[in-house]
């Protein structure tokens, strides 16, 4: 067939030329194509470019980070461009991750915030929660100890779940679900991390690309089962297509307790003391109130916050990257190292190693389509076995020196039970865990792909903790017989493959998308936790064959097996219209044949109704306006394997020769899923261009059927047994998020995002409640989150006592009759408020994590005021002398009775709840880029970053947010870094 | 049309895989760990498990146990023997200081550790009853059950006075039961233990007698109807098992605690080989000033001149100016090549006490002496000079004082059951209120179960 001259006219092809420039100059490096064909260039030093070009043909210009423009030739030869960051005008543009799917952001019908890669590099923190606080609006985030590889919990719109344990959301990392569940032994780790050591500590956050968090049903319908408290994506970082580059970073800090309470010099201490014993009319001082009778001396004064927890943490973190490939094939390879140390006295350390390989290849025809990432990261911890912040707040201000002159520890005489004696008590806690996830999708017809997920996880976990007899008491007498070794091993397996076709069809204004899919999902897991008893020496402590005795104290394997079928039907009319429903059926073995299998499912829609005709005519203004809703179910099987069966596990005592065997649980056949039905509502609207970002989301999550432990009296043999509870929590909120473009030009940005959150916890109904074993735990149309106590009234002047409402009359104060006043101790609000401003090669950034709430305060755990434990200065102001209010009842050493009723009771009181509300600079970097005239080879940046440097809060006690005064609190660091690439 | 022919063929292949697979798929075997409870029961060697597990569970956890969380410590400290040396405030301190509020920790670890055992011991009492172990075997170990549940509830209602009797696994029954009072509940541990010497052999199943045999559950029953004032019962009762030929008194006060020991009926295997006992690891110390609790003035100062088990079973420990005396019947702090102890429950000796006692409130004044006096003629003492009832039976309150001290709560039971709690009590501890005979019931378990209220008074 001949070709008309025309056409080969336009087939012709000349010489383009131009400059591609962004707002501040020109770019270099940027890739110029030609769409449809399969040439290229980039633009050189200067930002000029040439590129041989038909006058039908069409350029591509693109660079990461910058909106790609597609630029039609029509005949020019001299085509120069001004590429656009990626950032305010183009956020409607950014793919958000939905797990199964991705969308645009601005055709987004569910919930999902995401934090990407430049949040998480902002913050030098080992675990990926901790840089996720503060930054997203309904996921609420609390650090429990300031220890290395320690917990945080998370909870994602609220607790849902009367069970303690039961708000964990799901996390799936690159396709994976990932166990959130610790192998950890309580036994061997409780003392320092806060419970088991947290899971997430084994992702590296530096590999993280993004973060995304679906929320509502719209977003998490597709998860089921799994779904109902919220789905956590992580997304590993992928090679780019570019030339190869080696980047380097490397950062190091230091870091110290956030805040420590004031307390008694050993003149109050030893003035409060002698009162109590006056107080109690005991004027021989007992011999062992060594700190008063003369046995110790009275004018030494240690400052035990200092001695203990006042040390500094060391930080090091090198990360080595590199990455590129072609258009058909990108790489990306990188290893992490990290080392910490903690603020306790004593070698303690934590490292750990991670390593990164991500391939992904694209066929040459665009049909077929693979990725494969492999993560690994060992992490090592070795660290003392118990936290020495309760020491450091109890220990009386005059007790003895730590060490005595020859440098031993000190026991004076044996009066001393020296605090240093637990360090001689290791951790250490070896994980190793490897995720190993694989997408193949092949086009199979025009608009059908068939993909198939692939992913492995494996989890090993080492730990042990070593009680060496000489961590006690020399009166005790005992020998490296009577030392002990707790050594945990536990691992875990899991693999998932997810076969799925994709068809899209789109014609005229109509666009189709549908997903169907399958999941098989197993996961095998094993622990043993072994005793060592005896070793002929200290010195062979860690090993377990040198223990004189070997028991056994648990040792578990289960099996959960899951599977489900999934879908999703998107329908967007004209990108103005668009609905998406979406649907799971989900079958578990953690529930019994018949009660195996559920549905969920969930309907989305959304208007964007800035494209209306008659808002775009008139509204200029308004750049950008979606309203969108979904209503849906989601369950969760957050459950023990083996629940509902009757049966007997080995338990590790013996006895006469024999290993016994124990009743696991009560069982319970019948119980099945829990269920959560969301509903949500939001707008979203862009102002001027979109440099004023707004939206804001009403939610109300109801879940039901409540799967629980219900406490049982001991009479039953077991303190609790899993049952579907006739009760339903309501949580309902309000979240925002605003994000400005305060000031952009050339030289000076500034942009501001602010979000908020606004929860609402309730217990909705609870049918039997008042006969039911949480009768004194919950109160229907209040927050899950309350203590029931009892009304403290003051201090009867008379006996100089804490006083009670006596809410029966009945003139005693008894539990629980009279504990019946209710504390809120959920959080009203919270949220972050971060800006960023940036000036030539300047950039600051800072973030502000404020929480509005109330929270146990220093009373709660304070010890007897009069006893043998120093006490914050607050107790100072105390009855007789404090006046009309004192703060602390009548010093007593415990032989004034009714003094400690009182003391008890006002424990479980109302007193010991106050404001624990805080605002704190969570974050602030300063970094500085290296201009490109000094680096012509490379890019670089130095920065100098803090953490948790501030905390403006009325709190009376340690720290507000993990509330403790037996663990660290979180710490404030500060960082110096540096980043290359080549 | 290919083109839907060929989806139509993926479809059905898709489905197909993952129909064939759904209810299959989530089919989970129990892991090797695990066994159904049906199967436990079905076979001697498995429930001989189930049984060893309570066994075990009983000495290290609960109203027998040695640890601090038993009886031997805690109510030591609550009566007139030990004195607390740890840190204020600790729960233990409360039991010694008699300030108890219901929520001290062990006050709520005896009651569940209790009715954890007593629910395992009815789980092996259920399932061995109606599974197909048969014959000897089968009475053993039913036997063993019943006996296992009366001694648990015997220990529950002398500590908290009315309590539930569990009798049923069902805890649809047993999350709502109400207290019983405490003479139904003798009755039923009475018809328990009778029940129990029925069907227990003469014979122990090892050497060792660390499993109840007839003679245990006699010796039980000795104890609860001196307990109850069943006076001829309780003689009647001890008489067997004093005249078993199984039973010696052990002449060396040194060896009396040994697990080879003649005199034993019954004592708790240490578990591992070389363990001993977890008396030995908590009682000993060995410099001053101790750390955790010594025996007290009032039980050092007890013993008679002469008394051999003064300087045998109790040491003394000194920094120089003061002297701290521990209870050394045990005498083992850590493990040994071998076991050399094991926790004894029952032994000769209490059963010649009780006889005694039985004897002197029958009257019966030269039987009385003769049981007391080969209690006393061991321990390098003469006869008794008691010859009056009243003497007698206030000599015989003396000589279980010296003799049982520290073993599971002889002494303060024995201060209870004979109303002289408050005279021996009050004096040594200011706290001390009439209502201290019982303890209270764990806070918990009165939300937890509201039928369990009202609290004991006091509290």
């Amino acid at each position: 067939m001949a070709t008309s001259p025309n056409a080969k006219t336009l087939q012709q092809t000349h010489q383009v030329s131009g400059i591609i420039t962004n707002t501040t100059g020109t770019l270099p490096g940027a890739s110029v194509t030609i769409k449809g064909k399969n040439t290229g260039t980039m633009s050189d030093i200067n930002g000029k470019y040439q590129i041989a070009a038909a006058a039908s043909d069409t350029l591509v210009m693109s660079f990461i980070g910058y909106k790609p423009l597609y630029i039609p030739v029509n005949g020019r030869s001299i085509i120069n461009v001004q590429l656009q960051d990626n950032d305010a005008t183009q956020l409607q543009e950014v793919v958000v991750n939905a797990g199964y799917y991705s969308v645009k952001e601005k055709e987004r019908t569910g919930s999902i915030a995401k934090i990407s890669s430049k949040d998480i590099e902002k913050q030098p923190v080992s675990n990926p929660l901790a840089a996720m606080q503060g930054r997203m609006s309904g996921v609420n985030i609390v650090q429990n100890t300031g220890a290395p590889g320690g917990g945080f919990d998370i909870q994602v719109r609220g607790i849902n779940s009367l069970r303690a344990d039961g708000n964990t959301p799901l996390y799936i990392v690159d396709g994976v679900p990932y166990s959130s569940q610790s192998l950890g032994d309580i036994q061997t780790s409780a003392s320092i991390l806060a419970g088991t050591s947290s899971p997430l500590s084994s992702i590296n956050p530096s590999d993280i690309e993004s973060i995304e968090v679906l929320k509502d049903a719209d977003a998490t319908a597709i998860y089921g089962s799994r779904g109902a408290n919220g789905v956590i994506l992580i997304t590993t970082k992928k090679g780019k297509e570019g030339k190869t580059k080696f980047s380097f970073h490397s950062y190091s800090g230091i870091g110290n307790v956030t805040r420590t309470m004031k307390m008694m010099n050993t003149q109050q201490y030893l003035a409060m003391r002698r009162e109590a014993f006056a107080n109690d009319g005991i004027t021989a001082y007992p011999f062992y109130a060594y700190d008063i009778n003369g046995i110790w001396d009275q004018n030494r004064y240690t400052d035990w916050r200092k001695e203990l927890i006042g040390g500094t943490a060391l930080f090091n973190n090198i990360q080595g990257t590199l990455s590129g490939g072609s258009k058909a094939t990108q790489f990306l390879v990188s290893g992490t190292y990290r080392k910490e140390t903690t603020v306790f006295p004593g070698d303690d350390h934590y490292t750990k190693g991670a390593v990164l390989n991500s391939i992904t290849h694209h066929s040459s025809d665009d049909k077929f389509n693979f990725n494969l990432s492999v993560n690994y990261a060992k992490d090592k911890n070795t660290i003392q076995a118990s936290d020495l912040t309760t020491q450091a707040y109890t220990l009386a201000p005059n007790a003895p020196a730590l060490y005595d002159s020859s440098g031993n520890l000190n026991w004076e005489n044996g009066t001393f039970n020296n605090p240093l004696a637990n360090s001689l008590s290791q951790y250490e806690n070896k994980t190793a865990n490897l995720i190993a996830s694989s997408v193949l999708s092949y086009k199979l017809f025009p608009n059908w792909e068939v993909k198939t997920s692939l992913g492995y996880n494996d989890t090993n976990l080492s730990e042990n903790r070593t009680m060496p007899s000489t961590m006690y008491n020399p009166a005790y007498g005992v020998t490296s017989a009577s030392s002990l070794l707790f050594v945990n091993n536990g691992k875990r397996s899991s693999w998932i493959i997810e076969p799925q076709v994709n068809w899209n069809k789109q014609w005229s204004a109509h666009k189709v998308n549908m997903l169907v899919g399958t999941t098989f999902q197993s996961q095998n897991s094993e622990r043993l936790s072994q005793l060592g008893i005896g070793f002929a020496s200290n010195s062979l402590i860690h090993s377990l064959g040198a223990a004189s005795m070997i028991q056994t104290t648990g040792n578990q394997i289960s099996e959960y097996k899951y599977q489900a079928f999934f879908g999703r039907l998107n329908y967007n009319y004209n990108d103005k219209y668009i609905i998406n429903l979406t649907g799971r059926r989900d079958g578990s073995s953690r529930f019994g044949p018949g009660n195996r299998f559920a549905n969920f499912g969930a309907i989305g829609a959304a208007w964007l109704f800035s494209k209306e005709r008659v808002i775009a005519d008139n509204l200029s203004w308004l750049s950008f306006g979606k309203l969108r809703g979904s209503y849906g179910t989601t369950g969760s099987d957050q459950i023990g394997d083996y629940q509902f069966l009757d049966s007997y596990s080995i338990s590790g005592n013996t006895y006469g020769g024999v290993t016994g065997l124990q009743p696991t649980q009560l069982f319970n056949p019948k119980f099945g899923w829990e269920t959560n039905k969301k509903l949500e509502f939001a707008a979203e609207l862009g102002f001027f261009n979109d440099k004023i970002m707004w939206s804001t989301a009403w939610y109300q999550n109801r879940s039901s059927n409540q799967l629980v432990g219900i406490p049982l009296p001991a009479t039953t043999g077991f303190p609790s047994m899993q049952a579907n509870l006739d009760a339903s929590v309501q949580n309902r909120g309000l979240e925002t998020e605003l994000r400005t473009t305060n000031f952009k030009n050339k030289n000076f940005t500034w942009t501001t995002s602010l979000n908020l959150t606004i929860p609402k916890n309730k217990l909705l109904e609870f049918k039997g409640l008042e006969g039911s074993t949480y009768a004194n735990t919950y109160v229907v149309g209040q927050p899950l989150n309350i203590i029931k106590g009892y009304h403290y009234t003051g201090i009867d002047p008379a006996t100089g006592t804490y006083q009670f409402q006596d809410y029966n009359n009945d003139g005693q104060i008894t539990s629980p009759l009279d504990r019946q006043y209710i504390s809120d101790i959920s959080q009203k609000w919270f949220g972050g408020l971060s800006n960023q401003f940036r000036y030539k090669n300047w950039e600051m950034d800072f973030l502000f994590q404020f929480v509005k709430q109330n929270g146990k305060n220093y009373l709660y755990a304070m010890n007897l005021a009069g006893t043998m434990t120093n006490l914050p200065v607050y107790a100072l102001n105390h009855w007789p002398d404090g006046g009309t209010n004192p703060d602390v009842q009548v010093y007593t050493t415990g032989a004034n009775g009714a003094a400690l009723d009182a003391y008890f009771r006002f424990q479980n009181s109302n007193a010991t709840i106050s404001d624990a509300s805080f605002a704190r600079l969570k974050s602030m970097s300063l970094s500085y880029k290296i201009p490109s005239e000094w680096s012509k080879t490379f890019s670089g940046k130095v920065y100098l970053q803090g953490q948790n440097l501030l905390t403006f809060t009325n709190y009376k006690g340690v720290d507000p947010e993990n509330q403790s005064m037996s663990y660290l609190p979180p710490l404030r660091q500060y960082t110096l870094g540096l980043q290359l690439s080549f | 049309m290919k083109t839907l022919q060929y989806t139509k063929a993926i479809f059905g292949l898709c489905m197909g895989v993952m129909c064939y697979s759904c209810d299959s798929f989530t089919e989970v075997d129990l892991p090797q760990t695990q066994l159904t409870g049906e199967a436990v029961y079905q076979d001697e060697v498995t429930a001989t498990a189930a049984l060893s597990d309570i066994y075990a569970r009983m000495r290290e956890n609960g109203v027998v146990s040695g640890n601090t969380d038993g009886l031997s410590p805690l109510m030591g400290l609550y009566a007139d023997e030990l004195t607390f040396y740890g840190n204020a405030m600790a729960p233990a301190d409360n039991f010694y200081n008699h300030t108890l509020i219901p929520s001290n920790a062990y006050v709520s670890s005896l009651w569940s550790n209790s009715y954890a055992q007593i629910y395992a011991a009815n789980a092996l009492f259920e399932g061995v009853s109606n599974s197909a172990i048969s014959g000897e075997p089968r009475n053993r170990l039913v036997g063993e059950a019943l006996f296992i549940r009366a001694l648990i509830h015997f220990y529950l209602v002398n500590l908290y006075g009315d309590i539930p009797y569990i009798e049923t696994t069902n805890y649809q029954v047993n999350a709502h039961v109400s207290r019983m009072p405490a003479t139904l509940v003798y009755d039923r541990i009475i018809n328990d233990l009778q029940t129990s010497k029925n069907l227990l052999p003469d014979s122990y199943t090892s050497t060792e007698r660390i499993r109840a045999n007839k003679a245990a559950a006699q010796a039980l029953l000795a104890r609860v109807y001196l307990y109850q004032q069943q006076w001829s019962l309780a003689e009647s009762e001890a008489t067997s098992v004093i005249n078993n030929p199984t039973f010696n008194m052990e002449t060396n006060l040194d060896a009396a605690f040994l697990n080879t020991n003649p005199s034993t009926i019954l004592q708790m295997h240490s578990g591992i080989a070389g363990a001993n006992t977890n008396e030995g690891r908590l009682f000993i110390f060995t410099s001053g000033p101790p750390v955790s609790m010594a025996a007290s003035n009032e039980l050092v100062n007890a013993f008679e001149t002469n008394d051999l088990r003064k300087t045998h079973w109790l040491k003394s420990v000194t920094d120089g100016t003061n002297v701290w005396y521990h209870p050394y019947k045990y005498k083992q702090n850590a493990n040994t090549g071998v076991s050399q102890e094991y926790s004894i429950l029952f032994r000769l000796e209490e059963q010649y006490l009780i006889r005694a006692e039985a004897r002197a409130h029958q009257n019966n004044i030269s039987g009385a002496q003769d049981d007391i006096n080969i209690i006393r003629n061991r321990a390098g003492l003469g006869n008794t000079g008691a010859a009056t009832q009243s003497d007698l039976l206030q000599a015989i309150s003396k000589e279980r004082q010296v003799e049982l001290f520290t073993e599971v709560g002889h002494r303060w039971f024995d201060l209870k059951r004979t109303g002289q709690a408050a005279a021996v009590v009050a004096p040594i501890k200011p706290s001390w209120q009439n209502t201290d005979v019982l303890l209270p019931l764990p806070e918990s378990e009165l939300i937890l179960n509201p039928n369990l209220q009202p609290q004991n008074s006091g509290y």
